[in-house]
């Protein structure tokens, strides 16, 4: 672990830029142009922007799934080299493992070589992750008999067994319905305040970014770069309704039009 | 009011049974070649007790089960590394493709000539025939596991390895559990061919048998053992599944 006083910021990407070579005859994709971002600790950053603008791509790069073609990722001060448990994504579609139960998901990165040794007790943990995202009593549940919402909280408490210090979430909400989203929007304010991660949030919903976030990053596509960075730093818990909340809800849309 | 389901379930097979026995008593099916059931019940106790059918029984099964467990051996084996290995693919696809299409009773002859008449022809052509749906299947269940799954165990920490074991086998199970079922169903259909063909032993011997001496009852009785055969294991691969794959079944829902 690198030292965490050395810098402010967990995440910096330095004039990053992204292009996937196109199959033998296509012309290469620009994806990512000369991204420069910032996520300090403990903060709730998010990226918003039109499909195909590389919101995605660029939460890949954190997770250490894709590598830039030019520019620096860096965590801690450090160039990402892979994935990492410090970075744990938690996926639009849950990617639960299936054949395992709620208890056994949140139970499978401790069990793993590499965490062997850092809990001694898995099924306490467990259980206090199950009840942090409130799932208490659905630890020998399958994920198919979990409705959206539970699944994705169960996604979070996975990743959070590990002990990341920041979680990607590449539209954890995008699935699910109005209602249910409004109150996981809550529910993930609430974890992030109790657990006091770093996040960094993709999502298409620009009321979502604005009530959740610190900072939103406004995103342009083809090639993807940052448009414009707008700080927030109204109290929480933020309402839509609340004209300045509406305000640069209405900035941000006619930025994205 | 209804009657439960299993009522309707048995009502067929027994009221063709009926109809059978009324048409061979009554004359107006020659019993000569068509006995009626209760005729080719009586030969199959009389089997049963002399002893015959236990040694027919054990000499197929044993085929059955060494050329069956050949065919998921093989057919595990290759269809997992096919999955994973593009040049493995690119190099077996299309001798898998070749060889599939070819009825198994074909290849039987050559497999007298390389092992014999006695059981090793018997279990190689099982093994042959058996091996193509768990390739198939178990390269598609290998297939169908999205890379996310691998990128959220890479994520939480597994080596390579870990995620084998932990994803690629379990996340393939199903299929393959689908292709070793038709494994089993395809050894049951080889297994009798082939005793008809060049066997001294076995049910399918059995019926050859009974029909070149013109014991009509006894090929029936020894049909009607193959049928409650390929029945009855087929409960146990329903239970089997209900135990090996309790999640799967609240997935397809």
């Amino acid at each position: 672990m690198g030292a965490v006083a050395s810098g402010e910021n967990l995440v910096r990407f330095e004039s990053v830029a992204l292009t996937l070579c196109g199959n033998s005859h296509r012309e290469p994709v620009h994806v990512l142009v000369n991204v420069g971002l910032e996520v300090s600790n403990g903060e709730f950053v998010s990226l918003i922007g039109p499909s195909g603008c590389g919101k995605s791509t660029l939460l890949s790069l954190v997770a250490g799934y894709l590598a830039p073609t030019s520019g620096r990722v860096l965590f801690d001060d450090e160039p990402i080299r892979g994935p990492d448990r410090e970075r744990m994504m938690v996926f639009q579609q849950p990617t639960l493992f299936p054949w395992l139960t709620a208890g056994q998901n949140i139970a499978y990165g401790l069990k793993v070589r590499a965490n062997r040794c850092a809990c001694p007790d898995v099924k306490a943990k467990v259980n206090n992750l199950l009840e942090l995202v409130q799932l208490a009593g659905f630890s020998d549940h399958y994920p198919a008999e979990l409705s959206g919402g539970m699944q994705q909280r169960l996604q979070i408490a996975r990743a959070l067994a590990v002990e990341p210090r920041l979680l990607l979430m590449d539209e954890p909400l995008g699935a699910l319905d109005a209602l249910t989203r409004r109150t996981m929007q809550r529910e993930v304010l609430r974890i992030w305040a109790e657990t006091r991660k770093t996040i960094l949030f993709v999502t298409h919903d620009i009321d979502e970014a604005v009530v959740l976030s610190d900072r939103v990053y406004a995103m342009a596509p083809r090639p993807g770069t940052v448009r414009e960075v707008v700080e927030i730093a109204l109290p929480r818990p933020r309402h839509r309704d609340d004209p300045e909340i509406s305000r640069i809800s209405r900035h941000l849309a006619r930025l994205l039009e | 009011m209804r009657a439960p389901t299993y009522v309707y379930r048995v009502m067929s097979p027994l009221m063709l049974l009926l109809v059978w026995e009324l048409a061979s008593r009554v004359g107006v099916a020659n019993a000569l070649i068509l006995p009626p059931p209760s005729k080719a019940l009586t030969d199959l106790i009389k089997l049963a007790i002399e002893g015959e059918l236990s040694k027919a029984l054990l000499a197929s099964l044993y085929r059955i089960v060494c050329g069956f467990a050949l065919a998921i051996t093989v057919g595990i084996t290759l269809g997992a590394l096919m999955a994973r290995i593009r040049l493995l693919d690119l190099l077996l696809d299309p001798l898998v493709e070749l060889l599939r299409p070819i009825s198994p009773l074909a290849i039987f002859p050559l497999a007298i000539l390389w092992f014999g008449i006695g059981d090793a022809s018997k279990v190689f052509v099982i093994g042959l025939a058996g091996s193509f749906p768990v390739i198939l299947n178990t390269y598609a269940g290998v297939r169908s596991i999205e890379a996310n799954f691998f990128h959220a165990s890479q994520s939480l920490g597994a080596t390579r390895c870990e995620s084998f074991t932990s994803i690629v086998l379990p996340g393939s199970l199903p299929h393959i559990f689908t292709g070793v079922r038709l494994a089993w169903g395809i050894s049951l259909i080889v297994v009798i061919a082939a005793e008809m063909v060049g066997a001294t032993v076995g049910i399918g011997y059995m019926v050859l048998e009974a029909q070149q001496t013109f014991r009509t009852e006894r090929v029936f009785a020894g049909l009607i053992v193959i049928g409650l055969l390929g029945f009855m294991t087929d409960l146990g691969f329903r239970w089997l599944r209900r135990v090996l794959l309790p999640w799967y079944r609240k997935t397809e829902s």
